[in-house]
């Protein structure tokens, strides 16, 4: 009963703030399969933009390589679509250069969890100022449907005829042994909770990590959409479940055969972030991208004298 | 033109280096000019090292292979250098059990050295000192020998240890004792040349001339990983950020490194990275896509021997044809070589207005040479290169601003570039081959015409590019060279010297490698007859690229590769045994 009204709120405050969402929209044509989930994730993040008040002037998306990176030019901001695993760094820098705009990476389990996982790793420690969505659909979608690290063990994939043979990881679980400031997951099948989880990342000032997990009709046959509807449970449904505890919520993200819980797991939400941990800028109003000028040495020649 | 050389020589962590600096300085405020380097291996304590300085009345800027004195501070230094001092040299030193080396007469010997020993270890000792307080002692001894007045030499050790004051009084007692310790009688001090008036100099090296070029251009967030040797370049701007306020990050890894440089570029700050080969390897696909996306990027490499780990305290000028030829595709680049203190101020500045101004990588290659060297210069003069951005960043440009403006098909190549944020007309920099807005094509026509308007870029970029510059005489020398990096430094002094001898001789410098000026190579191929190449690899990497511009041939290729600068004598005696050939 609360979910429904909680749907007809939203969709009232979309309407009420169309014009904005209508500038999230492009024109593009839309290159992704039939019933993949990247359309319900990237539809979810024009809603919470849009409900959050962001503007498309003050939006600087970072997509990596794979197929969430080919709908780069279907949502409205500036845009800039990198290298294969390497999305968390070059938003990192842009987002500490420049915190006047609002960075959204986002990237696949491929580039994330293998090829890029350092990035991930000292991301979260050093909590840029960045909402990181992973796009997790436990395969290598766009060349054609490799395993990648969430494959679940023992699955047929192109290139692995006998079935994956190591275990899976576990990309929210592992995150939260990082010691983060934000950690939350979602499906694509749920657009309302995307869009829900979503609000509350855009606003956390560090290293927001969003899992999605995210069905692939074409090459992940595993677990498609049916398989999680079977196992997916919410951390609002449980009694006093508060984002707070990161033990409990290691706990809770631990299981991925039964109950796969959705929901922000961990929030901190006053955590220093990256900027705020500066000693040598604690009293600066400015950012470095209003600080480009001639700087005077002077001073520093009485080293040299 | 007279210099005189000094090296000290001992293992890492003997206080070497503060023995360089105490000396130099010391020298410096006495009016002479210098240039001092050092030799170590790739550890932290032990093996053998060894301090340089080479001074004179007029400016110095290079080493020579022959030195005046050496002061020993151990047995190893003893022996390695005795070979290294010229006939009716000095060695000084403090080893006690120096009878036990009977090679040690024989080399004196056979070389002409003079030796003088003081038991510095026990005079040390005796007033309370450490063991480590011997190079007081020689120090004390050294400028005794050099004539020159022990109140200039205590002051500098006072300002080189003035955080450690209990045991500056014994330092400065350990001076005294070594410059009274022996029988004036015995020793013939040195009868230097001074300079009237003492000039405004400033005592640096290349690591500080090129990090404080960056700093006064305006870099707001600096990048690294470590890697030696162009790690000084992080401790300097690190050092020096609580006054600057630049935001500096230690990243996980040479890609990281260069990825937050792109995205902070993105973003609309000046920023930067340095690294050696090795690191720069590494960064390769990243600088492709600078090239792609248009973002301008500053990456210094600091050059050291390869392959692999090669040496890595020692210097060359390999990592040319890579920083040329680096990365996937074609994309137009600069590639910048600085040479020495001012011109590593200086490029790093015009590498951050090309990189922005032209939207391409720009890679500025130095050297272990360059960045470890430190000599007097002139103090550097600021606000003489002006910061040009190329963005758009008036409010009426902006709000006029479409996303096809961005990467717009222009005659130039150049197209308008703007900070996110900064209008309504966002745009798309995409790693993809696009349309003038950023948006994927794959459109025969459009792919041709956008790979075609990013490598006008560069043809605009050489037009503009200052000329190389002929040192020496402007044509028909006896000798000539042609060569780029810190071998202008060694070149400039032979040039001082041989001008005197009244040798026709001259070198062509190249600053901007890359792309290459071909006229003027052309035309110095033209108008002189003896032409030389200078480089410090072993396949001549510039001479190739000169040789394929003018399409002739150098008379020879005067190469180096064993990790080691080219020295001042060696240079020298490389020409006077050319043109005696010749002649």
């Amino acid at each position: 009963m609360t979910q429904q009204n909680d749907t007809k709120t939203v969709l009232k405050n979309l309407s009420e703030k169309k014009d904005t969402y209508i500038k999230y929209e492009t024109d593009e044509v839309i290159t992704w399969c039939h019933g993949c989930g990247n359309y319900n994730i990237q539809n979810a993040l024009k809603r919470a933009l849009t409900l959050e008040d962001f503007e498309t002037q003050n939006i600087l998306y970072c997509f990596d390589i794979g197929c969430n990176g080919n709908g780069s030019d279907k949502i409205g901001g500036y845009t800039f679509h990198g290298l294969h695993g390497r999305v968390i760094s070059v938003a990192s820098g842009a987002s500490i250069a420049n915190p006047h705009i609002k960075v959204i990476a986002s990237g696949g389990d491929g580039g994330t969890m293998s090829e890029g996982i350092n990035h991930l790793i000292h991301a979260v420690r050093n909590d840029y100022p960045v909402l990181f969505i992973l796009h997790n659909n436990h395969n290598y979608g766009l060349t054609t449907g490799q395993a990648s690290a969430t494959t679940p063990k023992g699955f047929a994939m192109n290139g692995s005829p006998d079935g994956v043979l190591p275990d899976p990881m576990n990309p929210s679980e592992f995150v939260l042994n990082l010691n983060p400031s934000f950690v939350a997951r979602s499906f694509s099948g749920d657009i309302k909770h995307m869009t829900k989880v979503l609000r509350r990342a855009l606003n956390h000032k560090g290293f927001a990590f969003v899992e999605m997990l995210q069905v692939c009709p074409t090459y992940n046959k595993a677990t498609p959409q049916s398989w999680y509807w079977d196992r997916i449970k919410y951390t609002s449904d449980l009694k006093n479940y508060k984002a707070n505890d990161i033990e409990k919520a290691k706990k809770l993200t631990k299981d991925l055969e039964k109950n796969i819980y959705l929901g922000v797991l961990y929030e901190d939400p006053k955590k220093e972030n990256f900027i705020e941990k500066l000693q040598n800028r604690k009293n600066l109003k400015t950012a470095p991208v209003d600080e480009v000028k001639h700087y005077s040495i002077s001073k520093f020649f009485k080293e040299f004298e | 033109m007279e210099r005189t050389t000094i090296k000290v020589a001992g293992e890492s962590g003997m206080g070497l280096l503060s023995s360089g600096h105490i000396i130099s300085r010391a020298l410096k405020h006495l009016g002479f000019y210098m240039t001092v380097d050092r030799e170590y291996p790739s550890l932290i304590k032990g093996g053998s090292s060894n301090v340089q300085i080479e001074f004179g009345i007029k400016q110095v800027r290079s080493l020579s292979t022959k030195v005046d004195i050496v002061v020993a501070l151990d047995r190893h230094g003893l022996l390695e250098h005795i070979s290294s001092i010229k006939r009716n040299g000095i060695l000084i030193h403090g080893y006690e059990r120096h009878n036990f080396i009977p090679e040690l007469k024989k080399l004196a010997k056979k070389h002409g050295v003079r030796v003088f020993y003081l038991p510095a270890r026990q005079i040390a000792k005796s007033l309370g000192g450490t063991s480590v307080m011997v190079n007081m002692v020689l120090l004390g001894f050294l400028w005794r020998v050099l004539g020159l007045d022990a109140k200039n030499l205590k002051q500098e050790v006072s300002r080189q240890f003035k955080s450690k004051p209990a045991l500056l009084n014994i330092d400065l007692k350990c001076i005294d004792a070594g410059y009274k310790a022996s029988d004036l009688n015995k020793i013939s001090q040195l009868k230097l040349k001074k300079n009237k008036k003492v000039s405004k100099t400033i005592l640096l090296d290349g690591t500080d001339s090129i990090s404080l070029g960056a700093i006064h251009a305006g870099l707001r967030n600096y990048y690294m990983y470590p890697m030696s040797p162009a790690s000084g370049i992080l401790t300097y701007i690190a050092k020096t950020s609580h006054e600057t306020g630049i935001m500096v990050k230690q990243a996980e890894d040479e890609i990281t490194a260069v990825q937050m440089t792109i995205g902070s570029m993105h973003a609309g700050s000046r920023s930067m990275l340095a690294t050696s080969g090795g690191g720069y390897d590494l960064m390769t696909e990243s600088i492709s896509l600078a090239g792609m996306t248009e973002t301008p990027l500053v990456i210094i490499i600091g050059q050291r021997p390869g392959p692999a780990t090669g040496l890595a305290t020692w210097t060359c000028q390999s990592d040319l044809n890579l920083a040329i030829h680096s990365s996937h595709g074609d994309f137009p680049r600069a590639v910048i070589a600085c040479s020495d203190q001012k011109s590593s101020f200086e490029l790093i500045q015009h590498a951050f207005n090309i990189a922005e101004t032209y939207q391409i990588p720009v890679i500025v290659l130095t050297e272990k040479e360059i960045l470890e060297k430190y000599s007097t210069v002139e103090p550097f003069k600021q606000n003489t290169i002006p910061i040009k951005r190329g963005i758009v960043t008036k409010k009426s440009d902006l709000e006029k601003l479409t996303p096809k403006d961005r990467f717009a098909i222009t005659k130039s190549g150049i197209s308008k570039r703007w900070i996110p944020g900064t209008s309504k007309a966002y745009f798309y920099a995409n790693g993809d081959e696009h349309n003038i807005d950023g948006k994927i094509t794959e459109d025969a026509k459009s792919v041709s015409d956008m790979m075609e308007k990013r490598m006008r870029k560069e043809t605009t970029l050489k037009n503009n590019l200052p000329d190389p510059i002929i040192h020496g005489v402007k044509k028909n020398a006896d000798i000539s060279f042609v060569g780029w990096g810190s071998s202008k430094t060694v070149m400039l002094d032979v040039i001082d010297e041989l001008k005197e001898k009244s040798v026709k001789i001259n070198y062509l410098h190249y600053d901007y490698v890359w792309p290459i000026k071909e006229k003027p190579a052309i035309k110095f191929f033209q108008n002189n007859k003896n032409i030389y190449l200078i480089e410090n690899n072993f396949t001549g990497q510039f001479g190739k690229h000169i040789e394929a511009i003018t399409g002739k041939k150098f008379k020879s290729k005067m190469l180096k590769y064993n990790g080691r600068s080219f020295h001042f004598d060696e240079v020298i005696a490389y020409i006077k045994k050319r043109i005696k050939s010749k002649r």
